[in-house]
Formats: structure tokens, C-alpha cells, sequence
């Protein structure tokens, strides 16, 4: 008690260090806490863009598919595969996948059809969420097609104008028609903003003279369920309904962006730590400074029989009293800050539209609150401002009493 | 008066290294305090007195020779046993006070207690009790800062004697203060003497503090040049 009592009166005794000392640990860990919430958001957004409206956790392609995609390349009956898939639980759609050459006055481009049901495709992905302008694809709405962000703007075309699509069908003939621009994706990620058209299936299937099979089936598991667990059942179902395929969870299709979610935590705990040296030399001469203004006293209570481990705890607890400072304040002056960028984020969209590893950024950079929000931020500076103390608080512990107290 | 010594010098020496020089603090130093004796240490600047009470109050090592206190050779002791030493059995009073300026005079004085484990309630009875001795009553709670020289030294003479030390050893106590002053400071520690058999070491340039002592030991070149007893 009296160590506590003695390390509070000391930090006042020059206010004004102890001010800006405790001030410069605030605002670290404010940022840092601020930092983390807007990491977890942004990482929370891309894996629910990634998964939730692009690749879904798992995908089944026919065997070669992957390496060489081809119109002929197929799931040759994906409705038995949906219909085992259904029987084990899991929610799942077929797509087609077809090259085109799509064209809106003097302009083309090249482009990628995915066809799909939209009913069935609801249950598994959420890109029909995510227009930008006009709407998603109507089955009573037979030539409505859905474009990418970039591809309508690279096209220069807007809801209701006209589209023509060009390629070559299955049975070798050309493949040609006419569609009308129905709605405008947002921004989502590279392939779907740039060069993605999503027409209904039963149209893909007219377009390209294609009468059975699907290129690729969507998989998504349930919340909470292992991948692999999950990869495991796709394959069972695949084993008996749909031989010759391949079944790959999103990790194994997107392994370096799986590794940019997995290293993302450690590289916001490297930023923070990063700021925190910057503190932790703060504090190291902060508390260097007030020990040498001190020598002579160190010395006395040596001589009067002090212990080096109750003079050594003295200056730790001085430490913990400026952290416990920062860290109550810190907090306190974050819950604003966290409720700002949770609720009404930061509107990004003047970037015009950023991509991290291919996939889009929400326009609105929303923030997350996990307890690592704000236990990853204290834990650290704990840690830092506790090793920049640790140096003055052994250097005043082992003080020579005789030298110190005739310390000038 | 007791007639046994509690601290025995024998033949003690201390250099110190300045650069590439030897300086002999002390050189071949005897002689012994016993229980209760109020003595002075004299002698010019370099004579040796601050080194003989570092070495007695086991803040420093001597080169060579022996020094027991109380039966034990400071030689043979490691830091911690040196450091429970100074806790127990040695009081201190600084040239210059030497308090500590966070806590009041009631926290200076109630130091070693708390260091020695002592409970809340003895620490307060003994620690109001020597302030009122010390002519401190009242200003329990003030700072160091809030307190004159002389006052300051009362508070470091309470916290000396504060653990029943068999000996306080004072350097100079009375330098830093005026006459009137030093001449309350010299009765108080008389008093103490006298009444609670404390004993007192301390060393003085102040002639008005060597008539008071009922011991004047004159060092000279690290040496003993002479030991009177009145």
C-alpha cells in the first residue's frame, strides 16, 4: 500500500512528464483499439464478399476444369449433385461459365456469362444484394442481364440499354443475341466488376447451344462447420452423384488470400507494436529522467534497509499507474470512436473502388468489435510499456547507496 | 553507561581507486564504541570520518581489518544479510536530511518500521510517540518541502531511532542548520541518549557539537590522533 501510495505522489511530482507520458500512451492505444475495429471490419467484409456473394467455402468443378476452363469442360448431371448435396445438409447452386464478346454501341469487350436460377442461387450466394443500380435477374425477365461495375462503365451503358452478346456455341455455330442491361453490380471484386455477366440459366443454355451439365457448383457450409468437415461431405455426395470432379474448398482456390486472412493478425499485432516502440521509448526516458532526478533518494532508502526488489517494484508500479492511466482513458475515449466507425463507418468510395488480393472493399469501411478489439491493443502496451520500465527500475534497484546519496 | 563495545574496528583500511591513484581513506583504524556512549568523530576534510561511519552503517566494504557489530564481522555478511543489518540495527541522519519529499513527516518517520513488517497499529503508537519526543507533534502531515531544516531533522532522527537501532550513526547532522538550531537538534539527541540509552556516532566539524560530546575521537590521515572521554 504504501509503494502504491508512494508511486502515485511520485508520478505528480513532475505532472507535466507524467501528463504527456500518460497522454502519448492514450492516444497509442486509442488508435491502435481504432485500428484493430477498422482491420477486423475490413477483413470481416472481404471474407463476407469473398464467400458470401463470389466463391462460397467450397466449389466443385469437372476434373481439368480449373487448369483449362472450357465451355465443353463440365459437370455432366450437377442436378444429381445438388439434389445429394441437399440430402447432407448443405445449401448449394449450379452455375454455367461462358466466354463472350459483349458489345453496347462502338464498344467491346470481353466477358465472362455465368448463368444461374435465381432461386436456387439466392439460398447459396448474396450477389443479388449487392446491385448497384437497377435489379437482379427475373426468370419473367427473360434477356435481363447483370453486369460488374466496371465492365457497364467500360461499356458506357446504364439499366434498360441494349447489350449483344457474341461467341461461339457448342455445336459450332455462332452464338449471338440480344440482352437488355438490367442491373449494375457494385463494386465486388476484379473478375466479377470487370468482366462478369450473370444471365439466367436457361438463356446461358439457349446463347451457347448448351443443353445439360454446369461448369461449377457453388457449396456453402453451415455456420460454425469445419471446412474440411464440409469438403469432406461435398466429396461423398460427388463420389456417388457426380464422378469425375473436383472438389476444392476457397482456400485451395485462393491460397494467397486465405494467407493474407490468416497473417492479417499478426500484421496488425507487428503495426501495433511498431507504434508502441515508438511510446516505449517515451516511457523508457520518462521513467530514466525521474529515476536519475532520484538517485540520492534511491541511495537513502538503500541505506535505511529499502530492498533492491521493493525499490525495483516501486518503479514498476510507477509504470503500472501511467499504463492503467492510458489504458482507462484510452478506453473510455474509444467508445465513441468505435461506435463512430461501427455504426457509420468511413465512406471510402472516393478511392474508387479498392481491391485488396482482387477482392472489392465495401464503399462504407465499417469497423468490428471482437474482445481482440480491445484486448489485442492493452495486452501490448502492457507488455511494451512494462519492458521499457523494467531498465530504470533495475538500474534504481541496484544503486549504489554510498554513490547515490552523495550524487550531485 | 554499558562498558561492552558493540562495534569493534580493528586495524581497518579503505582505499579508493581515483584514476590511476590510491586514495587511503583510512589507514589501519582501531577502536570501539560501547552501548550508549555519545561520541563525536573529528578532523579536517579527508580525515576519514564520513568513510568510518560508511563503514560502520555497512554502506561500504572496507579494504582490510575487521569491523563486528554486535558480534557479527560486516565482512562475512552478503548484501541481503548488510541490507537486514541497516534495517534493524543501524540508524541513519544525513548531512542533508535526506527525507523522503512524497511523504509526510509521519511516513518518513514510519519507513523502517514498514520496511521491518510491523504492523499498522504498533507503527502508528511508536511513530506518534517519537514525533511528540522529537517536538513534531501536530505536523505529522506535513511534507518535508512544508517543514523548516531543523524539523527535517527531527523527522530523519525519529526515523533513525524509530526501529530501536543499537546505534545511529550521524554524519554531520547539524551542518546544514544555524546555531540555535544545531544547539535544539544536539539536546534532542542528547536527550535520547540519556534517557533511552540510545547511542550515538556521529562526526562534526562544529565545535559547539564536540563540547556536547562526552566522547571526541580526532581522526587524522585515516588514523586515530586522539580519543577523549569526559
Amino acid at each position: 500500500m504504501k509503494i502504491l501510495r508512494m508511486a502515485w505522489r511520485n508520478l505528480w511530482r513532475n505532472g507535466r512528464r507524467t501528463l504527456v507520458t500518460v497522454a502519448a500512451m492514450t492516444l497509442a492505444l486509442w488508435s491502435m483499439v481504432l485500428y484493430t475495429s477498422l482491420m477486423e471490419g475490413m477483413l470481416g467484409s472481404m471474407e463476407t464478399t469473398l464467400l458470401d456473394v463470389e466463391l462460397g467455402e467450397i466449389q466443385v468443378h469437372a476434373d481439368g476444369y480449373r487448369e483449362r476452363p472450357s465451355i465443353w469442360e463440365r459437370i455432366e448431371d450437377p442436378d444429381a449433385l445438388l439434389r445429394a448435396l441437399d440430402e447432407t445438409g448443405l445449401r448449394s447452386t449450379a452455375r454455367l461459365l461462358g466466354g463472350a464478346l459483349v458489345a453496347s454501341g462502338d464498344v467491346s469487350t470481353g466477358a465472362l456469362l455465368k448463368g444461374l436460377r435465381p432461386e436456387r442461387d439466392a439460398l447459396v450466394s448474396e450477389v443479388h444484394q449487392r446491385l448497384d443500380r437497377g435489379e437482379w435477374l427475373d426468370p419473367a425477365d427473360a434477356k435481363g442481364v447483370v453486369l460488374g461495375y466496371r465492365l457497364a462503365r467500360t461499356l458506357a451503358v446504364e439499366v434498360g440499354d441494349e447489350l449483344v452478346a457474341l461467341s461461339q456455341a457448342t455445336d459450332g455455330s455462332m452464338a449471338n443475341d440480344l440482352f437488355r442491361v438490367r442491373g449494375v453490380l457494385q463494386s465486388l471484386s476484379e473478375e466479377t466488376d470487370r468482366a462478369t455477366v450473370f444471365l439466367l440459366e436457361d438463356e446461358f443454355r439457349n446463347f451457347f447451344a448448351l443443353e445439360d451439365g454446369a461448369h461449377r457448383v457453388i457449396v456453402r457450409s453451415s455456420e460454425g462447420q469445419d471446412l474440411a468437415a464440409a469438403a469432406g461431405l461435398v466429396e461423398q455426395a460427388a463420389a456417388t452423384s457426380a464422378p469425375g470432379v473436383e472438389v476444392r474448398s476457397w482456400r485451395d482456390l485462393l491460397p494467397g488470400l486465405a494467407n493474407v486472412f490468416d497473417s492479417a493478425q499478426a500484421a496488425v499485432q507487428v503495426v501495433a507494436f511498431v507504434v508502441y516502440v515508438v511510446i516505449a521509448i517515451l516511457i523508457l526516458n520518462a521513467m530514466l529522467t525521474a529515476v536519475f532526478e532520484r538517485i540520492r533518494e534511491f541511495g537513502v532508502l538503500k541505506a535505511i534497509g529499502v530492498s533492491p526488489r521493493r525499490v525495483l517494484a516501486l518503479i514498476l508500479v510507477e509504470g503500472a499507474l501511467q499504463s492503467a492511466l492510458a489504458i482507462g482513458i484510452g478506453l473510455v475515449a474509444s467508445l465513441p470512436a468505435l461506435w463512430f466507425v461501427t455504426t457509420r463507418g468511413i465512406d471510402v468510395g472516393g478511392l474508387g473502388g479498392t481491391a485488396i488480393m482482387g477482392v472489392a472493399m465495401d464503399q462504407i469501411w465499417t469497423g468490428a468489435v471482437s474482445p481482440l478489439t480491445i484486448a489485442g491493443p492493452v495486452f501490448i502496451l502492457l507488455f511494451v510499456a512494462g519492458v521499457a520500465v523494467l531498465f530504470p527500475a533495475i538500474k534504481a534497484a541496484r544503486i549504489n547507496p554510498i554513490e547515490a546519496i552523495h550524487h550531485q | 553507561m554499558g562498558a561492552e563495545p558493540i562495534i569493534s574496528l580493528r586495524d581497518v583500511t579503505k582505499v579508493y581507486r581515483q584514476g590511476s591513484v590510491d586514495v587511503h581513506a583510512l589507514r589501519g583504524l582501531t577502536m570501539d564504541v560501547e552501548a550508549g556512549e555519545f561520541t563525536a568523530i573529528c578532523g579536517p576534510s579527508g580525515s576519514g570520518k564520513t568513510t568510518m561511519l560508511n563503514l560502520i552503517g555497512a554502506l561500504d566494504a572496507m579494504t582490510s581489518g575487521s569491523i563486528v557489530l554486535e558480534g557479527r564481522e560486516l565482512a562475512s555478511l552478503n548484501k541481503k544479510e548488510l541490507s537486514e543489518l541497516r534495517r534493524d540495527r543501524i540508524g541513519f541522519v544525513f548531512q542533508a536530511y535526506n527525507l523522503m519529499p512524497v511523504l509526510t513527516a509521519y511516513e518518513n518517520a514510519e519507513m523502517v518500521l514498514w520496511v521491518q513488517g510491523v504492523d499498522g497499529p504498533s507503527r502508528r503508537e511508536r511513530v506518534m510517540g517519537l514525533l511528540e519526543q522529537v517536538g513534531l507533534k501536530g505536523m505529522e502531515n506535513r511534507r518535508p518541502s512544508e517543514l523548516s531544516g531543523g524539523q527535517q531533522q527531527r523527522v530523519a532522527i525519529a526515523r533513525a531511532i524509530a526501529s530501536n537501532p543499537v546505534v545511529v550513526l550521524a554524519d554531520e547532522p547539524t551542518a546544514n542548520v544555524d546555531s540555535e538550531t544545531a544547539e535544539t537538534l544536539l539536546e534532542l539527541m542528547e536527550e535520547l541518549n540519556r534517557e533511552q540509552g540510545v547511542t550515538f556516532v556521529f562526526s562534526t566539524h562544529d565545535p559547539q557539537v564536540m563540547e556536547r560530546a562526552r566522547r571526541v575521537v580526532r581522526l587524522v590521515d585515516g588514523r586515530v590522533a586522539s580519543d577523549e572521554r569526559r
